[in-house]
């Protein structure tokens, strides 16, 4: 549009790129320690090396700014671009700081990441945000543009940045880790299986009957009402007291603490959200298109299987989300009764004092969260395009 | 409804030592069966406390910035902040709260902070849909009366968006109410102690202590915010 | 007196009011009319100021409206839409006394000028005035929504599709108060439908738009029997041009005095447009009508022949 040609200035990228700068210059950026029990030193980005390879953020992101005052469709994406850049080049700038920084006689010397850092990668993910909206990229092309920022990141790990603090907790239980990760996603996707086929049956048997879905409705909200981790203590003592009394259920390994109270407190915050979508899924279905089914002669049968369900799969699949995200959150808190998984690793940093340690736990299962979403989403979105609209 | 919960609550809070003998069953052979370390009561008012505050505050953060960002003149930023609170959903509260400690180190403040965080996301969520779901004639009709926009926020879209508004607010207090009692491991001391303490020292009498305390509170504010919300305005 | 010169609008690139000029006189009903996305809308809504104008004046009373601050100026003009924009939480009482409290009358004649409206309107108080719009039917909001807009006694009502939504007879009912009440307060009203027997049976002057710009105005009468185009004609009913004009012409005016003939049996009332006088003569199989007052007394007589316009016998 020509009018847009000489558009105002893109407010919201400006006042972005202005906080990040800020925080780049007068915010910590790194803080190095000899060894793991030791406070780090604090450093700014100015400070390292003469601050000439601060030069390498702080360029490209007055390039963006520049483009941000007269946006126009051409110099978003040279914004997105600069961006993609930025993300990509800011290991490289914690590589140059190891390199100046830390002492490679000590094999414990680490490098933390301070407080400008972490908030450059969110404002700088909050920018991608926004130039994908005001450039009306698909997700997809979202997640592309990361694809670059992941293997900068994934090289300079493996190579130049061992004494990332991070990294070194990374390293001391690599095993471990894997070990947890599965671990968390067997029981998130058990728990979620199980209130998937619950969830759906229990949704049936109340559309049958109007008494059992007050009464459903009820109980599930009173459920997701108490507190995660009160529920999961309250498991405590009923299953340790069942896996005493009850031979095959211990022998099965059930007992007060691990997987057992921490499955069956999944399912139980599951199923409302669970059991909403897929009935009000069910009944959303358009009145005339039920109809028009009944109307060209379809069986009962044929109306559900072929009309109702398929148009109400969306919606089920956003209760699986919805779910599943949740699922993955709880799972976390789940550890402190033993339950294991990668909250193991945060409760453990959080008893050690070992921020980067809580960190490798509460990092993954962010990562997992938003992946969950975007996977049920773009399946959700697959569905509409192709079954229903 | 909510006088029988609170009821409930306080008598759960004062009277604990009369439920030894119960508490005894649960846990016939430890030496001590009711938590000590705090009495009840300072458990629960510094959870309510800390709740309370973050509550507040993200109502005032939440609320302000959501109406900002659907005025003219903050339109610009309406895009970023749905998908903030979209996404931010997404981000689980324990993730929240252990992001918080490295920046903030332990205590109260970082739970505050992460309590903070975590519920303005479904107060921004709602309250941007309350206003935005107002029907357009409404806002067109009051616009052409002569309303100035203030007239128009405070006569028309905050009490037709006030229902959908005070489930956001809702929402996230349950939520907070349970994370708050996860920051214990953070070091502050609410009601989630007992619970913590009781994981770790295998004495299952704590926990549930802890636990029917949270829930009770939890219920507790729950049934007060069913008692006094205002049901939606009919069309 | 409304006044637009040379107004043009622009969306972007796209020209949605191109280059117009109205003139509304003092108690003059003018209805804008034309297909969806003609601009009338939006013409209407540069009046009260709901949308800037981008080119060109509007005057009102001879004043700009841009000199005006924008809140004062709505509060000096009634409006009504098609979807009422009732607010949902408000009694009609109080729907109706927005403008006045705006305007900080003081509260007894507040209540008083909402009682007089919802008499005036056909809405009981006591049985409406605490009442919420969704209690209401669609009429009922609708009185509603214009009772709202004359509550401040505005000189200047701008209706944007008000009858649009309603079932026929009730649009019909509505249309008719519409017009007794125009007898009786002489507002200045500016009119948007796409209904041409609405525009027909309610307009002083007539004004057809067609992708931004305004193809003809004039009495209805004028622009039925003399359209300047193709688009005009079949926007004005194309072969049914004759019918409408039929409407609008009232019995009175093509009777003869009462003859030597016998009277004929089937009567019609002198006020009665021409359009229900053909109807009666094709129904009853007659050619011959007799016309009578108020009083239901013979006064005349009309024939199909006189009818349709030809010469006498």
């Amino acid at each position: 549009m020509a009018a847009e040609r000489h558009a105002s200035p893109n407010w919201v990228l400006l006042s972005l790129m202005l906080a990040g700068l800020l925080a780049w210059l007068s915010l910590d950026a790194v803080s190095v320690a000899p060894n793991r029990i030791v406070a780090g030193a604090p450093h700014r980005a100015y400070e390292v090396m003469g601050g000439w390879p601060m030069l390498l953020v702080t360029l490209p992101m007055l390039g963006v700014m520049a483009l941000a005052w007269r946006p126009d469709s051409r110099r978003l994406r040279l914004a997105v671009a600069l961006v993609v850049a930025l993300l990509a080049a800011l290991p490289l700038w914690l590589a140059a700081a190891v390199w100046a920084l830390v002492d490679p006689s000590l094999p414990q010397a680490r490098l933390g990441i301070g407080a400008s850092v972490w908030l450059l990668l969110f404002l700088w993910l909050l920018v991608l945000l926004e130039l994908r909206t005001r450039l009306g990229l698909a997700r997809w092309q979202g997640w592309a543009l990361l694809l670059p920022v992941l293997a900068a990141w994934w090289l300079a790990l493996a190579h130049w940045l061992e004494p990332l603090a991070l990294n070194r907790e990374y390293q001391g239980r690599s095993d471990q880790f894997v070990a947890a990760i599965g671990y968390h996603l067997a029981l998130v996707g058990a728990a979620v299986g199980a209130s998937l086929l619950l969830g759906v049956a229990l949704a049936l048997a109340m559309r049958r009957h109007a008494g059992l879905q007050r009464a459903g409705f009820a109980v599930l909200n009173f459920l997701q009402t108490i507190p995660s981790l009160a529920l999961f203590g309250l498991l405590l003592a009923p299953l340790a007291w069942l896996s005493a009394r009850v031979e095959w259920l211990s022998a099965l390994g059930v007992s007060g603490i691990g997987w057992a109270p921490a499955w069956l407190a999944l399912v139980a915050y599951s199923l409302l959200p669970m059991v909403r979508n897929t009935f009000v899924a069910l009944e959303g279905v358009d009145a005339g298109v039920l109809e028009s089914a009944r109307g060209m002669g379809m069986s009962r049968q044929q109306v559900f299987w072929q009309v109702r369900l398929p148009l109400a799969l969306p919606v089920i699949l956003e209760g699986v989300r919805i779910t599943t995200v949740q699922a993955i959150g709880l799972t976390a808190v789940a550890a402190l009764i033993g339950a294991g998984g990668l909250g193991t690793f945060i409760f453990q940093g959080l008893g050690q004092a070992a921020m980067d340690l809580v960190l490798l736990g509460a990092l993954p299962i962010i990562a997992l969260a938003l992946l969950a979403d975007a996977l049920f989403g773009a399946l959700a979105d697959g569905l509409r395009h192709g079954g229903a609209r | 409804m909510p006088l029988l919960w609170l009821g409930l609550l306080l008598a759960a809070t004062l009277g604990m030592e009369q439920l030894e003998g119960v508490l005894r069953l649960i846990e016939p052979d430890s030496r001590e069966v009711i938590y000590r370390r705090d009495t009840f009561l300072a458990l629960l008012v510094q959870h309510v406390m800390v709740v309370l505050v973050a509550s507040l505050l993200a109502v005032a953060i939440g609320v302000g910035a959501a109406i900002a960002v659907t005025r003219p003149a903050g339109r610009d930023f309406r895009p970023l902040v749905g998908q903030l609170a979209s996404i931010g959903q997404t981000f689980p509260p324990v993730a929240v709260l252990a992001l918080a400690v490295p920046v903030l180190g332990f205590g109260t403040l970082p739970i505050i902070m992460a309590l903070l965080l975590y519920g303005l996301l479904p107060i921004v969520r709602n309250t941007l849909a309350g206003i935005e779901g107002i029907d357009p004639a409404v806002h067109e009709a009051a616009r052409g009366m002569g309303m100035t926009g203030v007239q128009v926020l405070r006569q028309v879209e905050l009490p037709l968006a006030a229902p959908v508004i005070l489930a956001g607010i809702r929402t996230s207090v349950t939520i907070n109410i349970a994370t708050a009692a996860i920051g214990a491991t953070v070091g502050a001391s609410n009601l989630g102690d007992p619970i913590i303490s009781g994981i770790v020292n295998g004495n299952t009498a704590y926990v549930v202590q802890g636990a029917v305390l949270i829930g009770l509170l939890a219920i507790s504010v729950d049934s007060l915010f069913e008692r006094f919300m205002p049901r939606l305005a009919p069309r | 007196m409304i006044e637009l010169f040379d107004v043009t609008k622009r969306f972007g690139d796209e020209i949605a009011v191109n280059d117009i000029s109205l003139r509304v006189e003092k108690g003059e009903l003018c209805a804008l009319v034309g297909t969806s996305g003609c601009g009338k809308s939006t013409t209407l809504r540069m009046i009260n100021r709901l949308i800037e104008h981008s080119e060109g004046e509007i005057h009102l009373d001879g004043q700009p409206v841009r000199t005006f601050n924008e809140q004062l100026l709505r509060r000096r003009i009634g409006y009504v839409i098609q979807s009422t924009g009732l607010f949902p939480h408000w009694t009609v009482a109080r729907n109706i006394g927005l403008v006045p409290r705006l305007l900080k009358w003081p509260r007894t004649r507040i209540r008083e000028r909402v009682a007089e409206l919802m008499g005036l309107l056909g809405l009981p108080p006591a049985e409406f005035a605490a009442k919420y719009p969704h209690q209401l039917s669609g009429g009922q909001a609708q009185r509603v929504g214009v009772a709202r807009a004359l509550a401040a006694d505005p000189e200047i009502l701008l209706m944007d599709e008000p009858f649009g939504a309603l079932d026929p007879i009730t649009r019909e009912s509505l249309q008719h108060e519409l017009r007794d009440l125009q007898a009786r307060l002489h507002k200045t009203i500016v009119f948007v439908t796409h209904d041409m027997d609405e525009a027909l049976a309610l307009a002083d002057r007539l004004v057809v738009m067609h992708r931004g710009r305004i193809v003809q105005q004039g009495r209805p009468i004028e622009l039925l029997r003399e359209p300047v185009d193709n688009f005009v004609a079949s926007l004005l009913g194309g072969v049914e041009r004759g019918l409408k004009e039929a409407g609008l012409t009232r019995v009175s005016e093509r009777m003869l005095p009462l003859g030597p003939r016998l009277l004929a049996r089937e009567r019609v009332a002198q006020t009665a447009p021409l359009r229900d006088a053909l109807s009666m003569m094709l129904w009853h199989r007659v050619d011959r009508l007799t016309v009578v007052d108020d009083d239901d007394i013979p006064i005349g007589e009309l024939s199909l022949r006189r009818l349709v316009g030809g010469r006498p016998e």
